[in-house]
């Protein structure tokens, strides 16, 4: 697949970004400030890879951050009142995670509801169903017990790669968080899914064009559930992620994180009218929303200005995307005249 | 002509079930908990309905057009707060409330302008105008509260009566009926339908999208500055971090739960008072019943998802 | 011949709520044939082929393959069974990858669900040798001329190994060289044995490439002939609905006025629009029923739109009543008091969830304008005087207009410009899909405009009702206005034989 000139730009604008706070911001460009980034955005960047999916649909999932808070007390409740063991907790609360999703994508087909308003209303659901299964208001003094189980608190390990392969003799290499190669396997496994497995072209084919996609005989129905519960199964990544490094999790974890994800997916090149767009660009999106906001805190801007700058770049980010669309349909306007 | 009128909101309410499903609930309520139907409560289900109403009814032309206008919680807490400016700066009641509403529409107009003449999808302008809204609410405000004092003018707003009925109320029921009004008496009640309706067939017919679209999000904006003014001084404070996230999706909610469709179309600002009604009623009686907040949440969602689902089925 | 077709439809029909859009139409294709389904727009060609596609669920009849019947409605079932089709707009996943929309829905894999996209190269590959068709596999399909998306989908349908390939007006957006190329590639096809229909409005076309042809008319097939034993002036006969019977009847008895008054109120020099229309002079006037004619795709519904203001023109200059008009949009030209009646109404014309009344006084929103307001009780009485005058059924202007017939559908669009007597009044094929009685009630309506005084300007298919109301007649060939004549000094041949000699 060749590499689509949004892209391009957004690699060049994550590089010059990047560039200009290694520069001028105090201490972005070290070992402590690039674990920050790793640890702090990595499970942003899982969220915007799976929220990719839906939008790839023309779709959108709202209800990612009640999905988050789920996963997040289903880990909660079997670890710390059922103390079942974590080889068993991280699968289920996954498998949560994407029946949750799975239920979005069968809402949207078999109700015909609006992405929008089924991923809505599930929020409300999902979010309800945490508040009522939360083993914080359930079981006394659990709200201040720990998660010590190691296959949990283990997502939460850094590694010295430079000590490994020799570099941390000439300059402080950081430590990579677990979290970081997470999203990278991830990040593999989804663009590859997308690119090469005929799962990926069908889904570009139904958000493309849906008519072409049913006529095909492409099942249109499968496809669309199967993206909803990819991205709830990342969302489910992420819960558990956010649960290692709290070692424990709360009901309002994940609160206003589909936004971000959305914003994050959005900066990365996938359009809203479906079927244009990859998992790798909303992964740079995410990490470019991170050194933007850590790099504009060393420079000692107010986190309120980044919140205004957030907005600015999701506006630069959709105002170009629609100047690429533009700029084809005169392409067009020209071969048409050429051709007369 | 009152037949046309009386006739158009027959044949939208028609095919509505809603209406009954709310009589139904009351009766339902009423019996599991007589102090449900008492006028204390019913007053206080439209008191708690206010400020989202205030928004509701204000965004509905914006869902009729296909859009959607996220940045209604930012918007209302950066009214609060610029209107707890002025006061300080000792302005007089009617240039702070001036202020305050101007700023929400002069955000709503800037949305609309954005959407319509860049044509760039509804959902994320709003999302990017959410983020820098409450951005600049935060240095504005800081993330403190700021105590509204000695302000009696400005206090009866929120928590004043008249006629023995507290005035948010008057003031909600005066923007619903003025809301009303708008749809079925002027050009840009109809236009806001034809657009939504067929937007291509609006444009070959002579009209001017685009002003039509700035205005409805002028409008939105305004009423989310509105409902920002009722809650300051209803809970006698400012702070940027009013209209937390998910007051959006409430007033969202409360619209197509009204029968407004958000791909745009039939809609009206009369369904969407039903809708919050609905919804007003639905968590005014579970609170009476005790239900806890997470079920109510639960039944909150499920009630969406049955609501639009059976409605799309048949 | 003993052999049986290699798609055959029997009977089929397709009813939709009250409108019959197919009716007991038979078709079918043999090995090594391409037939041509010819009809206007509204005939039932397209819900035809989509019956064969499995797209749409007919009503009635069947289909058979070699002699076998299929399972109708299953888009799989009719591409497992080697059927393709060419639809009229992209049928193409944009965003994507020639090779993978070659193999849309059905690309081979190497087990788990992986794409072998060696095996695909090389099947891709193979096809554009033998084909002769030449294209990058890896660029996407949005960024390639129309022509090369017309190859990808021609390349779909062969990937198939598709028995019978049904092409719905593929050459809609081909210049000349591009249709030889393509029509190079149905020989080629037709030569290894495939069946293949072929829709199109152009007649060198199906002269060109086609052995037999399939007429049809208001959902009926009305002839089915061999290529060979038909000529020019026959087949555009057929496609206007040249019917003898009828055309002794009305058609001469009405009064015509060329040139109406003889005040010119449009005057239209050079008007060109790249790659659309070129040097385009007429002059419409004040009291003249104006038609163009000539066949669907001469883009005179691209000249009309730009003369409303909804498109641009590139050159060229516009007079209206002697004063230079250049609308940059609808709101301009509808002030200067001009009035569009768009083709599709569904599309373009009706907001079908608003009442009659509302659609009626749509683009005169500030007539009913009272300090601001809308005045409803005015609204409501000029609806009811329209409703009446126009005989819309049922006479309630408060019903939805998606509840009215076509008919009454398209008399409220008409009606909901008349009652801003418009000087000039252009309308799009004001008679497509509405029946016989609101027919004669449009050319009633369109002749009490005329004899207003307003100009009217029609664009029409319809030779019939060309010779039925117009004034003077023009002639629009691919994209060039090529005559003008007086209606009382014309016949009806030499205006068939006009619009058959096509400048290919």
């Amino acid at each position: 697949m060749s590499v689509r000139p949004t892209t391009l730009a957004l690699l060049l604008f994550f590089g010059t970004t990047f560039l200009f706070f290694s520069l001028f911001a105090p201490r972005f460009a070290t070992a402590s400030n690039m674990e920050n980034l790793m640890s702090g955005f990595s499970f942003l960047a899982i969220l915007a890879i799976g929220q990719s999916f839906p939008i790839l649909l023309r779709g959108i999932d709202l209800s990612i951050g009640a999905i988050v808070a789920l996963a997040g007390m289903v880990a909660f409740d079997l670890t710390l009142i059922f103390h079942v063991p974590g080889y068993l907790v991280l699968p289920a609360a996954l498998a949560a995670a994407t029946l949750a999703g799975t239920l979005n994508g069968a809402l949207i087909v078999y109700l015909r509801l609006q992405p929008f308003i089924a991923t809505l209303a599930t929020l409300a659901v999902y979010r309800g169903l945490v508040y009522s299964i939360s083993g914080r208001q359930l079981v006394r003094g659990l709200s201040t017990t720990p998660i010590t189980d190691r296959w949990i608190t283990d997502l939460e390990t850094y590694y010295d790669l430079g000590s490994a392969v020799g570099l941390s003799r000439f300059i402080k290499f950081p430590w990579f968080p677990l979290s970081f190669f997470v999203m990278l396997a991830l990040l593999a496994v989804f663009q590859s899914v997308l690119i090469t497995t005929r799962f990926g072209r069908d889904i570009y084919a139904v958000g493309g064009n849906l008519e072409a996609a049913r006529l095909a005989g492409i099942n249109t129905r499968r496809t669309t559930i199967a993206a909803y519960a990819i991205c709830g199964f990342c969302a489910g990544i992420a819960a558990l992620i956010l649960v290692a490094r709290l070692t424990t999790s709360t009901e309002a974890l994940g609160t206003g994180m589909e936004l971000t994800a959305i914003a994050a997916a959005v900066i990365g090149g996938v359009s809203l009218s479906g079927g244009v767009g990859s998992v790798f660009g909303p992964a740079i999106g995410a990490f470019l929303l991170g050194v933007i906001l850590l790099g504009l805190t060393l420079l000692g801007v107010s986190q309120f200005v980044q919140q205004i700058l957030t907005g600015a770049i999701l506006l630069g980010a959709i105002g170009y995307d629609r100047l690429l669309v533009v700029r084809r349909q005169r392409r067009t306007a020209v071969f048409l005249a050429e051709r007369a | 002509m009152r037949v046309v009128s009386a006739g158009a909101v027959g044949r939208r309410l028609v095919p509505h079930a809603l209406p009954l499903v709310i009589l139904v609930i009351v009766i339902v309520f009423s019996i599991a908990q007589p102090a449900f139907i008492k006028p204390e409560n019913l007053i206080g289900i439209v008191r708690q309905m206010t400020l989202v109403g205030i928004m509701a009814v204000c965004t509905t032309f914006v869902i009729m057009t296909g859009g959607v206008d996220l940045s209604v919680g930012p918007v209302l807490a950066t009214a609060g707060l610029v209107s707890f400016f002025t006061m300080q700066a000792g302005m007089p009641l009617p240039i702070v409330l001036a202020t305050g509403l101007g700023l929400g529409l002069a955000i709503g107009v800037v949305n609309g302008a954005i959407v319509a003449f860049l044509q760039l999808p509804p959902i994320i302008v709003t999302l990017a105008t959410l983020s820098m809204v409450r951005g600049a609410a935060l240095i504005l405000g800081g993330p403190d509260l700021h105590l509204i004092r000695d302000e009696p003018a400005f206090t009866f707003i929120g928590t004043g009566t008249l006629f023995g009925l507290p005035f948010s109320i008057i003031l909600f029921v005066a923007v619903t009926l003025a809301m009303i009004f708008v749809q079925r008496r002027t050009p840009l009640g109809l236009l806001v339908a034809a657009i939504g309706d067929n937007e291509r067939a609006a444009y070959l017919s002579g009209h001017k999208i685009a002003a039509t679209k700035v205005t409805i999000y002028g409008i939105s904006g305004l009423g989310a500055a509105l409902a920002g003014i009722v809650q300051s001084s209803q809970v006698h404070t400012a702070a940027a971090t009013y209209g937390p996230f998910g007051t959006e999706l409430d007033v969202i909610a409360a619209v197509v739960l009204g029968g407004t469709s958000i791909a745009g179309g039939s809609g009206s600002v009369a369904r969407t008072v039903v809708g919050l009604l609905f919804l007003g009623v639905v968590s005014n009686g579970m609170n009476i019943l005790n239900v806890p907040i997470d079920i109510q949440l639960m039944a909150k969602g499920a009630i969406i998802v049955v609501a639009l689902g059976l409605g799309e089925l048949k | 011949m003993v052999e049986p077709p290699l798609i055959r439809g029997i009977g089929l029909g397709k009813v939709y709520g009250n409108l019959v859009a197919l009716d007991d139409a038979d078709l079918s294709v043999r090995a090594g044939e391409v037939r041509a389904l010819i009809g206007s727009n509204g005939a039932g060609k397209s819900t035809l082929i989509k019956i064969l596609t499995g797209a749409v669920m007919p009503t009635a009849g069947s289909v058979e393959m070699a002699g076998e019947p299929v399972r109708l409605g299953s888009p799989p079932e009719m591409i497992r069974r080697g059927v393709a089709c060419i639809y009229q707009h992209s049928n193409l996943a944009p965003a994507m990858p020639v090779l993978d929309n070659i193999f849309l829905g059905r690309q081979p894999t190497l087990g788990f669900g992986f794409v072998d996209r060696k095996r695909q190269r090389r099947e891709a590959r193979e096809l554009m040798q033998r084909f002769a068709i030449d294209l990058d596999l890896d660029a996407t399909v949005a960024a390639l001329p129309t022509v090369k998306q017309k190859e990808v989908e021609i390349l779909k349908a062969l990937a198939l190994d598709a028995k019978v390939i049904l092409m719905d007006e593929p050459t809609g957006w081909l210049a000349a060289a591009d249709v030889r190329k393509l029509h190079a590639s149905i020989r080629a096809l037709k030569a290894r044995g495939v069946g293949i229909v072929y829709i199109s409005h152009m007649l060198d076309e199906i002269f060109a490439v086609c052995d037999t042809m399939t007429v049809m008319r208001d959902g009926h097939v009305i002839a089915e002939v061999d290529v060979a034993d038909m000529d020019r002036p026959r087949l555009v006969a057929l496609m206007v609905g040249d019917d003898l019977a009828k055309s002794s009847a009305g058609a001469s008895l009405a009064k015509r006025i060329p040139r109406g008054n003889g005040i010119v109120r449009l005057r239209c020099r050079g008007l060109g629009k790249r790659g659309l229309f070129r040097d385009i002079s007429f002059d419409v006037n004040a009291g003249e029923i104006f038609c163009i004619t000539g066949l669907i795709g001469s883009k005179r519904t691209e000249l009309i739109r730009s003369l409303f203001g909804a498109d641009r023109f590139d050159s060229g200059s516009v007079e209206f009543d002697g004063k230079p008009a250049v609308f940059r949009n609808p709101s301009q030209a509808i002030g200067a008091s001009i009035g569009f009646v768009p083709e599709d109404r569904h599309r373009d014309g009706l907001m079908l969830g608003l009442s009659v009344a509302e659609n009626l006084v749509m683009s005169a929103l500030g007539r009913y304008r009272r300090f601001g307001l809308l005045d409803r009780r005015k609204m409501a009485d000029a609806s009811r005087r329209s409703v009446s005058s126009l005989d819309i059924q049922p006479p309630d202007g408060d019903k939805q207009v998606r509840l009215l017939s076509g008919g009454n559908q398209q008399k409220v669009l008409i009606g909901k410009w008349l009652s801003l007597s418009p000087r000039l009044i252009i309308l799009d094929e004001p008679t497509v899909g509405v029946d016989v009685g609101a027919k004669a009630e449009i050319y009633a309506m369109l002749r009490a405009e005329r004899d207003r005084g307003a100009a009217v300007l029609v664009v029409s298919s319809d030779i019939e009702e060309v010779m039925t109301i117009a004034d003077r007649v023009a002639i629009m060939v691919a994209g060039k206005l090529t005559a003008v004549h007086d209606a009382d000094k014309v016949t009806r041949a030499e205006i068939i034989r006009d619009i058959g000699e096509s400048a290919a």
